[in-house]
């Protein structure tokens, strides 16, 4: 008989294992699905790969999708160590992404060196306000965050289909509409690098982002009190740290993390502002910030991954001939056997000699 | 002779460290056998595992002279032995009756209340217990909360008796009732293991057994000791009780409290027209039975409460509605009761903890960044400053005893706050040794030149420490008295709302 008792200290080599049995056991569940729908799962598997980081091209298209994808798990990542359980990600990438398009209109004619980061400032301000607004609801009516950040996505989500049809930024002379704004001019088009058509250089922001929330949560002051804040507020408090504050901060800068996923997908990636090209991303980042333990480097790594496995989703259906929407279905069933690694990394397992 | 329960070699490690080392003990039919010592001695350890919730790694127990292998807590009740643990393991929404009967009965899916309500009832008639077994236990004060637990195990047919550090939670009049059901119990042949680090409380049993560093120093009858010897057993050296406090004259006034009033939750007053003035070289203590006023008064000094009337003035300066962060600014150091609640975050470590407060300060930073080498060579000064047993520095505050968790705060308060030290139930759960150095710090801030607030239940603290006694009743300051021309009885029938002495 074995027994799990809880680690009184962590173990990096047991954690290590944890995470890799966590993704040969996702892998195995996910390939009797496949079987189950009569697919060769070596085929399939290897076209997976092959999608995801078989070529040049394919890591650029890895690296594209999991850009918005980090870039709002670390939103989540912030707001969660701090236990400020906000599910505003997926309406503040829309949000971005209509603060770009606005910014757009705003600066349109400016040289680059000001639109680019102009137009992604005005995006990320409209989901700062979001979260202002969901850390205001909260500090002074005690409203939950998780209502009212639910609340303010559909608000959203409904505000930019509005604008989109009948709306003053759907396409104009469409006869039926399509929900979609139309193409922007191309000097908005964030610039490609190593001249390849897909790689936009946005891809480097989640990296960027990744290393300064590290720093911040890590290594200043106010990374101190937003995991403090997670911890034990009451000790804050106590110790003179300003709560309502801290929280406004933290809802904030979660909104400007998740805010620049909206709008470097819109500048780098869809060119139109149109829901389609956003819808999940933002859910998707709370995944890759749950998977990543909560860390910006371990969200970096979770959200290529899922880049990859949204990539290489393309081959999978044209080689390996399964539907896509197997592959959100992969996607949960990894999110599942993480989440039991990131239990299993704190116990440890005793054998019992049986009495 | 026949023991209850023995206990041979036995030794438990953790992470290579020996928390019980080659442990004997033994507990007679019908004796109280307390288990004495520091926190961190390894009395809990032990009685882990005679419960079954650590496995020794090496030793045998024994019950009724019958060798046994207690591998769950199922095991040891099994065997006939029970624990009530410190923190009580209740259900506030259910009745007595259903604490004690869902999740023990033996066998079955339909409980059994009449049944259930008959044991009980002899049970209780047997002890002198009187206790409404329909009562909700969100409804019961903490002392019948714990005759629950105490019932629990009675009812489950124990014979053994654990009982981890029962009387923290009590009033002493709640003490003194246990203490005399203790007695009945062990009249009927119940066999207890009492589990303190109050030598009042070792006084009261039949044996006692002093651990230090997870070793048994000494096993004595109780009648053949004294509180010094086993002071020092426990400690290792000689543990002086006596306070010598140098007289000295006070200084002028630091705080002046004026006609303080604040509200609580419901728009009860909890603290009512509360006057007083505390001035450098002296300690005012705050006398009452918790739950008074103390806790709200220093919420009120200390920034995180507002007052609905009335005015403090630190200095020159009216601080009333002030933050925390202004007060602590001006030097307002705070010792709150509730240490791992409002004094620390136990999930950092000791190096955080001594700086929390003060992240911000120019002192621990470079730059924007916090400068962790600085705050690092700082916390292992203090950490040997004011003797923080703890690995390193990096370890969490969270896995320290509660004396060194209470350390860290002390040394953080004492290192950062200037003039005003604020002090609520500093002593609280400390061992004998802590506290003698915890009161030799408040001291010492007293001769610096501070003024010190200092709320403590145990009135020969305050009698020790103090030089003046503030007493208070129902959020009211019943008097201020001089402790050397006061007696405790006095004190306390001010506790119970007599009006004496002065108000200034």
């Amino acid at each position: 008989m074995i027994r799990f008792e809880p680690r009184t200290e962590r173990d990096g080599l047991w954690t290590a294992a944890s995470f890799a049995m966590a993704v040969v056991a996702g892998l195995a569940v996910s390939a009797l699905l496949l079987a189950s729908t009569g697919a060769d799962v070596g085929q399939v598997f290897a076209a997976l790969v092959q999608g995801a980081a078989g070529s040049p091209k394919a890591l650029a298209t890895t690296l594209v999708k999991a850009t918005p994808i980090i870039l709002a798990g670390l939103a989540t990542v912030i707001a969660f160590r701090a236990q400020l359980w906000s599910i505003g990600q997926e309406g503040q990438v829309f949000a971005g992404a209509m603060g770009g398009y606005l910014g757009g209109q705003v600066l349109a004619g400016m040289p680059p060196l000001l639109f680019f980061p102009g137009v992604l400032a005005f995006g990320m301000a409209a989901g700062m306000a979001l979260g202002w607004l969901a850390a205001q609801l909260r500090n002074r009516f005690g409203v939950n965050e998780i209502i009212s950040t639910v609340m303010l996505n559909y608000l959203v989500i409904y505000l930019l289909s509005w604008l989109l049809q009948g709306g003053p930024w759907g396409e104009n002379g469409a006869t039926i509409s399509y929900q979609q704004s139309p193409m922007l001019p191309e000097e908005a088009f964030l610039p490609a690098l190593f001249g390849s058509n897909r790689l936009h250089a946005g891809v480097l922001l989640p990296f960027l982002a990744a290393a300064l929330c590290a720093v911040v949560i890590s290594r200043t002051p106010l990374g101190y009190e937003i995991r403090g804040l997670g911890y034990n507020p009451e000790a804050l408090r106590h110790k003179g740290v300003n709560i309502a504050r801290t929280v406004t901060i933290v809802m904030m800068a979660s909104g400007a993390l998740a805010a620049l996923a909206g709008a470097t997908e819109l500048f780098g990636v869809a060119h139109r502002l149109r829901a389609d090209n956003l819808i999940g991303l933002g859910y998707a980042g709370i995944i890759v910030g749950m998977i990543g333990g909560l860390r910006p480097l371990g969200t970096v790594v979770a959200g290529l991954f899922f880049g990859g496995l949204a990539s290489g989703a393309v081959y999978m259906r044209v080689l390996g001939d399964v539907p896509a929407s197997l592959v959100p279905a992969i996607q949960g069933i990894t999110l599942f056997f993480f989440l039991c690694a990131g239990v299993l990394a704190r116990y440890r397992v005793v054998r019992v000699a049986f009495q | 002779m026949s023991t209850a329960l023995r206990v041979e070699g036995l030794t438990k490690r953790f992470a290579g460290v020996a928390a019980n080392d080659d442990v004997d003990f033994d507990l007679r039919p019908g004796e109280i056998h307390c288990l004495f010592g520091e926190n961190g001695a390894g009395k809990s350890t032990l009685s882990s595992c005679i419960f079954g919730f650590y496995r020794p790694d090496k030793g045998q127990i024994f019950v009724r002279d019958q060798p046994v292998h207690i591998a769950s807590p199922i095991d040891a009740i099994r065997h006939g032995i029970g624990m009530v643990h410190q923190h009580f393991v209740l259900v506030p929404e259910f009745t007595v009756l259903e604490n004690i009967i869902v999740g023990t009965q033996r066998s079955g899916w339909r409980l059994n209340a009449a049944e259930a309500r008959q044991k009980l009832k002899a049970i209780c008639d047997g002890y002198g217990l009187d206790i409404d077994f329909d009562a909700y236990v969100w409804e019961l004060p903490v002392g019948r909360q714990q005759w629950v637990e105490i019932l629990k195990a009675l009812y489950l047919d124990a014979e053994i008796l654990i009982l981890d550090e029962p009387t923290a939670v009590l009033t002493p009049a709640e003490s003194r009732i246990l203490f005399n059901i203790m007695g009945k119990m062990c009249a009927r042949g119940l066999s207890i293991i009492l589990i303190t680090h109050k030598l009042i409380e070792v006084m009261q049993s039949n044996r006692v057994t002093v651990l230090r560093k997870g070793k048994v120093v000494a096993t004595l009858n109780t009648v053949e000791t004294s509180p010094d010897e086993l002071a020092r057993l426990m400690v290792g050296r000689a543990v002086s009780f006596t306070i010598t406090k140098p007289e000295l004259k006070p200084g002028e006034t630091v705080v002046a409290v004026k006609g303080l009033t604040a509200h609580g939750h419901w728009g009860e007053a909890v603290l009512k027209d509360v006057s007083f003035s505390v001035a450098r070289h002296e300690i005012l203590g705050i006398a009452g039975v918790a739950g008074n006023g103390q806790k709200e008064l220093f919420e009120v000094l200390c920034g995180v409460r507002k007052a609905q009337a009335g005015s403090i003035w630190l200095m020159d300066e009216e601080i009333a509605g002030l933050t925390p962060r202004c007060l602590m600014d001006r030097g307002v150091g705070h010792i709150p009761d509730d240490r791992f609640r409002e004094g620390l975050v136990s999930e950092f470590n000791v190096a955080e903890n001594l700086v929390l407060g003060w992240q911000r300060s120019a002192k621990y930073r470079s730059g924007p960044l916090i400068n962790s080498k600085a705050i690092a060579k700082l916390s292992r000064d203090m950490i040997a400053e004011y003797q923080i047993a703890t690995r390193d520095e990096k370890v969490a505050a969270g896995k320290l005893s509660g004396g060194n968790a209470q350390k860290i705060i002390i040394a953080r308060e004492f290192r950062h706050a200037a003039g005003l030290m604020l002090a609520n139930q500093p002593t609280r759960g400390l061992d004998v040794g802590v506290i003698e150095y915890v009161q030799s710090q408040l001291l010492r801030k007293r001769t610096e030149g501070f003024a010190v607030i200092l709320a403590s239940e145990e009135l020969s603290d305050l009698f020790g420490l103090a030089d003046r006694i503030a007493v208070m009743f129902k959020g009211e300051i019943m008097g201020i008295v001089d402790p050397r021309n006061t007696t405790i009885t006095e004190v306390g029938a001010m506790m119970a709302g007599r009006r004496q002495g002065t108000i200034q």
